[in-house]
């Protein structure tokens, strides 16, 4: 089901001061895809969330769900969260302490009036789906902290919403559970025809399990696309920030290419891939650690970049240094077994398709 | 839902705003009216009889050295078994729950009465025993006195005390004391310098709860202090209203309303302080082991101390009224005083028509008010946690303001109003001034069980398609059933030994078990009402166990059968 949300607006009052949480925000969330809402904390994404199962109501806008209008301040129409019919993963998962595994996940289809032998069946057909059956008598507080989740999911999928949202479901989870939890979560999405919005702040997350990614910012949508486009192709200096480490170099357009747009700064002269942008316009180059390849000694030649390092750090799979290049300091990865020590001189080239301008 | 909810809490505000307001505007209005017949007849006659009289210096002096000397007793007592119990390795410490919780289940009156019947100059058996031994020609300890009430006020006070300091003390970080270990201070300075000064906000509000419990204490006043004639402010208001005497309810609401002025002043001072000291206490569960300071050889008297204490406290009372209940008159316990017991003070009693009236009455009080009461806190816990909203501030601020209230002035405010209605005389009359009285006791533990809920919890069923009343009945009802039994427990034991509100408002026929055993203690009448006494104790533990039995097999149910 699709999910449109117009010029949704949510204020808060705190200690005297307005907090606008929603700031006017329009979105188009399409059907059967996993839709993330990224952002740092504070940005707005759990307010939206909240406003659209129905926890919270807005002050202004509306939103459709499938071609219902669940809330429109203009028509005076709110649908209370238990009659808007979608799923939930909750941030703590919110299992009811007092209850055991099949009660929990029984709850929807009891509170809809299901049959006993529907609830049944149902329940240990969605248990079977989340790889937890038998598991049903558990008290629910003694599964660990990945079945717990699991038990969420079964109890937001048992009455087949066709919307489901997660409010960061993993950010309870240590490192380790998280990355696994995060893989199941995605195969468990793939086989189920469902849309999902997803709220995190961990911007791993977004790219491993969306199809769209929606970056939030103070209450407002900075920018919307695939992982790889917000990936590689930011359109605004934020977003590439957030989405992935980047050095960002200030630069002045010199002039346009076919293909390439070059750039003067620091570094050089730099050419990078092509952006509609006035010759002249103030910029900012963005380049990504993984990215910059370097090599021992001093080179030439187009894009060629020459530097020093300047500080190492071990991190296990490579070495985060950093290096000094026309009075920039580059964080880039060097393999660990480079043999490279503080001091050497090195060099590096810049594929073009790797440099993104952004208007700054 | 948020207009449900908005109304939920103005229907609350209302009620709530009825039972604390009324009193206290009842009481301004009489100080200032010429009699319970002449309402709102305006004087200031009331004013100037009751200030103006020569009597009232004393009074004033003896309240003062009765509130301040119990308050501070008690405090230090609690900041020492707190100390003891969280920071050493004294030996048994479950005793130190028993003595933070059994203390509560004795009635204030029958503690009182116990120690008189201990340490009275005439025949107070410790008293006799003493002068025997000895051969001494005056009592050696006389109970009737300020210091007696000083001593029996702050053992009373000790339990609240302690379970205000104790989990301040559990829950502070010791960290900031094992680095003044490292940076070379002594445990003893390491205590003075940095554990005390951190623990002072919740320290200075067991102490401030001290002054206002001990402002309206009326059972040591009334017990200890009468045969000494040492009056203090509640005794002296009660003299004003008191049957025997020409009754001036005027006179008494004047005096009440400073009372009442102080009261709620220094709970909101005390409101102030816990605030603060839950802002010190914010260590998170990092599962740190407190190291527990070895006492050495100062392990075993120490630990004899606090024995000795909790014997004080719990056995003495109890076995000095069960003894007295069988011996025909007063006497020390001996080989002949046990030949001598009989069961005629309890035949007596259960064939006293006016002992049954008053344990029927208090019986009906405490259960028929403890539920009323559960469910209005349920509703109004609700509203403080959950919906917080203006409205809900001030609802939390009006059933809070209940906590200061001195049950005998709030009894003549009510007075006041109850004689301009139907309900004077009746036991409903009893029953509201009890719930205004005694509403905290519901709020407070079902508002911390609301707090433990995580909103998530309730959400997740709305977003499972749960209505609201299905929310209630499912998910929040059975997680809140402990908060529920802890406050019907708190709420019904203090009704069956409910006496400073009853006091004023109990009328022939409306007599409680308190007010009866009072009428005993005035006449003399110690096996009767040591018999009655136990039967009131033994009323206020069948409850806790029935209350106990019930939450544990309803959790049960719920949880077996939830389809």
């Amino acid at each position: 089901m699709e999910i449109q949300v117009r010029g949704l607006s949510r204020r808060y009052f705190s200690e005297g001061r307005e907090i606008r949480a929603l700031d006017g925000v329009d979105l188009t969330i399409p059907a059967n895809r996993i839709f993330t809402l990224l952002g740092p904390s504070g940005c707005g994404k759990t307010t939206l969330l909240r406003c659209i199962v129905g926890l919270e109501s807005p002050d202004a806008g509306e939103i459709v769900i499938g071609g219902e209008t669940v809330f429109s301040k203009a028509q005076g129409i709110s649908v209370p969260p238990e009659k808007r019919g979608l799923g939930m993963v909750f941030q703590t998962y919110a299992i009811w302490p007092h209850m055991n595994v099949f009660d929990n996940v029984a709850y929807p289809l009891q509170v809809r009036g299901v049959a006993r032998d529907a609830v049944r069946e149902r329940v240990a057909r969605t248990l079977e789906f989340v790889q937890l059956e038998g598991y049903e008598s558990r008290p629910a507080t003694k599964l660990s902290g990945g079945q717990q989740q699991r038990v969420a999911l079964a109890r937001a999928l048992v009455a087949e919403p066709k919307v489901i949202l997660f409010d960061e479901p993993l950010s309870n989870l240590d490192a380790k559970l998280r990355e696994e939890t995060r893989k199941e979560l995605k195969a468990f999405l793939g086989k189920l025809n469902i849309t999902a919005l997803y709220v995190t702040h961990d911007r791993v997350e977004a790219l491993a399990l969306s199809d769209l990614i929606a970056v939030m910012r103070a209450g407002r949508l900075v920018e919307m696309g695939t992982p790889q486009k917000i990936y590689f192709d930011a359109d605004t200096q934020f977003v590439a920030d957030f989405i992935g480490r980047a050095n960002l170099v200030k630069a002045r357009v010199r002039a346009q290419e076919a293909q390439r747009t070059l750039v003067d700064c620091a570094l050089g002269a730099i050419a990078c891939q092509r952006r509609d942008l006035p010759v002249g316009a103030e910029v900012t180059l963005c380049i990504r650690p993984e990215f910059i390849h370097v090599a021992p000694g001093a080179g030439a030649g187009e894009n060629v970049v020459n530097g020093r390092i300047e500080s190492q750090a071990f991190v296990g799979e490579s070495y985060e240094s950093e290096i000094r290049a026309g009075g920039e300091l580059l964080l880039a990865r060097i393999e660990p077994h480079a043999r490279l020590a503080t001091g050497d001189a090195v060099h590096f080239r810049l594929d073009p398709a790797h440099g993104l301008l952004v208007a700054r | 839902m948020d207009r449900t909810r908005a109304r939920l809490t103005y229907s609350l505000l209302a009620m709530v705003g009825f039972l604390t307001v009324c009193p206290v505007v009842m009481l301004a209005l009489g100080s200032f009216s010429e009699g319970l017949t002449a309402f709102g007849r305006f004087t200031l006659d009331k004013y100037i009889g009751a200030y103006a009289d020569p009597a009232f210096f004393r009074v004033m002096l003896n309240t003062a050295l009765f509130v301040l000397g119990s308050s501070v007793l008690a405090t230090v007592l609690a900041v020492f078994l707190a100390y003891l119990n969280t920071r050493t390795d004294i030996p048994f410490k479950g005793l130190f729950a028993i003595l933070s919780i059994i203390p509560m289940m004795i009635p204030h009156l029958l503690f009182s009465v116990s120690w008189a019947l201990l340490l009275n100059p005439s025949n107070g058996m410790v008293n006799t025993v003493l002068k025997g031994l000895f051969s001494l020609e005056r009592a050696p300890f006389n109970v009737y006195s300020l210091e007696g009430m000083i001593l029996v006020e702050a053992l009373l006070d000790l339990p609240i005390a302690y379970l205000i300091i104790a989990p301040a003390m559990r829950s502070f970080d010791v960290a900031l004391e094992e680095s003044s270990r490292v940076f070379g201070a002594g445990p003893w300075r390491t205590l003075v310098r940095v554990t005390l000064p951190v623990l002072r906000p919740a320290i200075l509000a067991a102490f401030i709860l001290g002054v206002v419990r001990s402002l309206a204490s009326f059972a040591v006043p009334q017990v200890l202090g009468m045969p000494g004639r040492v009056s203090v402010l509640a005794t002296h208001i009660y003299e004003m209203v008191s049957l025997g005497f020409s009754p001036d309810y005027g006179k008494a609401a004047a005096l009440g309303m400073s009372v009442l002025a102080a009261s709620v002043t220094l709970i909101y001072v005390y409101r102030a302080l816990t605030a603060e000291s839950e802002k010190y206490v914010t260590i998170a569960g990092r599962g740190y082991r407190p190291t527990l300071i070895e006492l050495g050889r100062a392990r075993i008297p120490l630990f004899g101390a606090v024995a000795l204490l909790s014997l004080a406290m719990i056995v003495l009372p109890v076995a000095v009224l069960l003894y007295t209940s069988f011996v025909p008159y007063t006497m020390v316990p001996s080989a002949r005083a046990f030949s001598m017991m009989t069961l005629k003070h309890w035949t007596d009693v259960l064939n006293d028509p006016l002992s049954l009236l008053a344990l029927k009455n208090s019986l009906f009080l405490a259960v028929g008010g403890a539920t009323l009461g559960v469910l209005l806190s349920i509703f109004v816990g609700y509203a403080v946690v959950k919906v917080r909203t203006r409205a809900a501030g001030i609802l939390e601020s009006l059933s809070f303001l209940s906590f200061s209230f001195p049950g005998i002035v709030i009894g003549v405010g009510f007075m006041w109003f109850f004689v301009q209605t139907p309900l004077y005389a009746t036991i409903w009359a009893l029953l509201i001034a009890y719930l205004a009285t005694y509403l905290p006791y519901g709020v407070r533990p079902m508002a911390s069980a609301f707090v433990q809920i995580h909103s998530h919890l309730e959400e997740s069923s709305l977003v499972c398609g749960a209505s609201q009343l299905t929310t209630l009945r499912r998910i929040i009802v059975p997680l809140l059933v402990p908060g529920i039994v802890s406050a019907w427990i708190l709420m019904a034991s203090m009704f069956v030994r409910e006496l400073t509100v009853s006091v004023v408002l109990s009328r022939p026929g409306t007599e409680v078990l308190a007010i009866q055993i009072l009428r005993f203690s005035d006449d003399g009448l110690w096996g009767k009402l040591s018999a009655l006494g136990i039967v009131m104790i033994a009323i206020s533990t069948a409850l806790v166990l029935a209350a106990n039995f019930v939450g544990a097999r309803y959790s049960r149910a719920v949880a077996a059968g939830a389809g």
